[in-house]
């Protein structure tokens, strides 16, 4: 059992690899993935004070959140309609291994943006508490684009598949806490904030860049995260079976 | 002929929505053998071939691959089939060499054997020097074979080719046919869908010819032809004449008559009685006849009789998804 597992696994990162290699320089991951953060933040912080240690960790989560995202928007789609992917469900594997080596390369590419958003923006910051940090970002990665792959399964093309992952990510990020605390929302839309992953990656990030730490609170932020990534992990796997179907 | 068999089907049934694309059908592939499901585009080939494979989920009736029920065991059936879909199946952002390579590790092939393998399939297709190009710059026909020996790098025994030449021009064609003969002579049980009555004829131990979902006949393509025996067929020419298919057909003894190319096909009971009408129409009709023979039935002959279908319908090219880049 344990053997099937590992070798799972094993086929999951090599079409994690392959996606990586294949997507990664795609116009729409460096539009999505490197762009828009700084774009949504340009648009909502000039002509207003935004605190930086308040935007930093909302910036780093939204480049994992897009960055993870983008690549999601693009390989599945593309691949259904180039025909390769047939080539991976006619491979001995499970469908869940295929969709987890795809949300394995989104992990990849939204830690690799995060980081660069970290290093470009951490003389403007207060130290944070790297470890804590790092996996805060991991997390959010994870989750992220287990999201942005939910979005996608339905979709066989990709101008099919980008207007509502992006509406739906744009409109998660005015909610969720990066830009405006979601304290100041009205209660209605605070419980919409907090049935979203992304208000947990934002308050585990902002948690390890400006405090206070609240271990508690932070392992909370964590364990929803990967809640959020198992649900969606399962939820884009039934959205595909039911494609084949 | 070897009798075990490595596919069984029964009862297979596919519905798209409302539509029914594969009806109830039955068939067996007997290990090693070369198996053909031959039939028009949109007559459920390919989507026999998705369902067998685990592109598609069948909606009833079961399939087996060597034992194997593929939607109880889809992971362990797939582990013995190598695929060589329609549309095409490697990566074109990658090079020949990284697509067997890919294909090897996502099914499992240990690492030591995935180098030995992949230079010896590509050296088998005649792809080693290009080996280092990307899929993109290859030839449609080139990419075929890449596909190809993308599905044979874990060794399958099953083979299934989906309208492999399709779309290629003649050489390639007749290369990877001869490819598809060497395997099967090497001991892979292949199962071939295609419109090609003559490639069908030419690979094939046995032939199921499938249309509307349906399979209308199965067996070998000899066994079918002797089943249009009872008919002659008189082949006939004459020196100009467009669309006198009509009036040949209100000849005495004509049954049919199939226009191809600048000849006519006339379908008869007496091909005694019917030559001195030929001519005598010949004579009628301001004609001189270029040439007159009788023939013997042909597996197209066959598929004539036994769909009802022209043979002109099997030479519409399926139309392919183009391969976006982007």
């Amino acid at each position: 059992m344990v053997k099937a597992w590992i070798e799972d696994a094993k086929r999951a990162v090599c079409i994690a690899e392959k996606d990586v290699k294949i997507y990664f320089f795609k116009g729409p991951n460096l539009t999505f993935g490197l762009l828009l953060p700084v774009v949504l933040y340009l648009a909502f912080s000039i002509g207003r004070t935004v605190e930086l240690t308040l935007a930093i960790p909302g910036l780093v989560a939204m480049a994992a959140f897009f960055g993870a995202g983008a690549i999601q928007a693009i390989s599945l789609p593309l691949e259904r309609r180039t025909g390769t992917f047939s080539t991976l469900l006619t491979a001995p594997i499970s469908l869940f291994t295929i969709i987890l080596g795809k949300t394995l390369a989104g992990f990849f590419f939204g830690i690799v943006l995060s980081l660069a958003y970290t290093t470009i923006m951490m003389p403007f910051s207060s130290l944070p508490n790297l470890p804590l940090f790092f996996f805060g970002i991991l997390f959010s990665s994870f989750v992220f684009s287990a999201f942005g792959l939910f979005l996608s399964a339905p979709f066989r093309d990709i101008p099919q598949a980008m207007p509502p992952s992006t509406v739906v990510r744009i409109a998660m990020v005015f909610l969720c806490g990066v830009f405006t605390p979601i304290e100041t929302l009205p209660i209605s839309l605070q419980v919409v904030a907090y049935s979203l992953p992304l208000t947990y990656s934002v308050d585990a990030l902002r948690q390890a860049m400006s405090g206070p730490i609240n271990i508690q609170m932070f392992l909370i932020d964590l364990v929803v995260q990967f809640f959020y990534a198992i649900v969606f992990l399962i939820a884009a796997t039934k959205a595909v079976k039911r494609t084949i179907e | 002929m070897p009798s075990q068999s490595s596919v069984e089907v029964s009862n297979l049934t596919k519905y798209y929505g409302k539509l029914l694309a594969v009806d109830q059908i039955n068939f067996e592939v007997k290990t090693k053998e070369l198996f053909g499901f031959l039939g028009p585009n949109g007559a459920g080939k390919t989507t026999t071939i998705n369902m067998l494979t685990g592109v598609t989920k069948p909606t009833s009736g079961t399939a087996f691959i060597l034992g194997h029920d593929v939607t109880q065991e889809p992971v362990r059936a797939k582990e013995h089939v190598g695929v060589v879909t329609d549309v095409s199946g490697v990566y074109d952002e990658m090079t020949a060499w990284d697509n067997i390579n890919f294909c090897a590790k996502i099914h499992g092939v240990p690492k030591e054997k995935r180098m030995s393998r992949a230079k010896e399939l590509l050296e088998l297709f005649g792809l080693y020097n290009r080996r280092n190009d990307r899929a993109d710059t290859f030839s449609r026909g080139m990419k075929k074979r890449l596909m190809i020996a993308t599905a044979l790098v874990h060794e399958p025994e099953i083979l299934f080719l989906d309208e492999p030449t399709t779309g290629l021009d003649v050489q390639s064609s007749r290369q990877i046919r001869d490819l598809i003969k060497e395997l099967n002579r090497n001991g892979a049980t292949v199962f071939l869908t295609t419109h090609y009555i003559e490639e069908a004829d030419q690979l094939c131990q046995r032939v199921a010819i499938i249309d509307r979902g349906k399979i209308v006949t199965l067996d070998t393509p000899e066994k079918l032809k002797t089943m249009v025996q009872a008919e002659h067929i008189i082949e006939v020419s004459f020196d100009h004449g467009e669309e006198i298919a009509d009036k040949l057909k209100r000849l005495g003894y004509v049954r049919d008559v199939v226009t191809a190319g600048d000849k006519f096909k006339l379908y008869v009971e007496d091909p005694s009685a019917m030559l001195p009408l030929i001519f005598h129409f010949a004579e009628k009709n301001h004609l001189k006849v270029v040439s007159v023979n009788t023939l013997k039935p042909t597996l197209e002959d066959a598929f004539v009789k036994l769909t009802g279908l022209r043979p002109e319908v099997m030479a519409t090219e399926k139309e392919h998804v183009k391969p976006a880049r982007g």
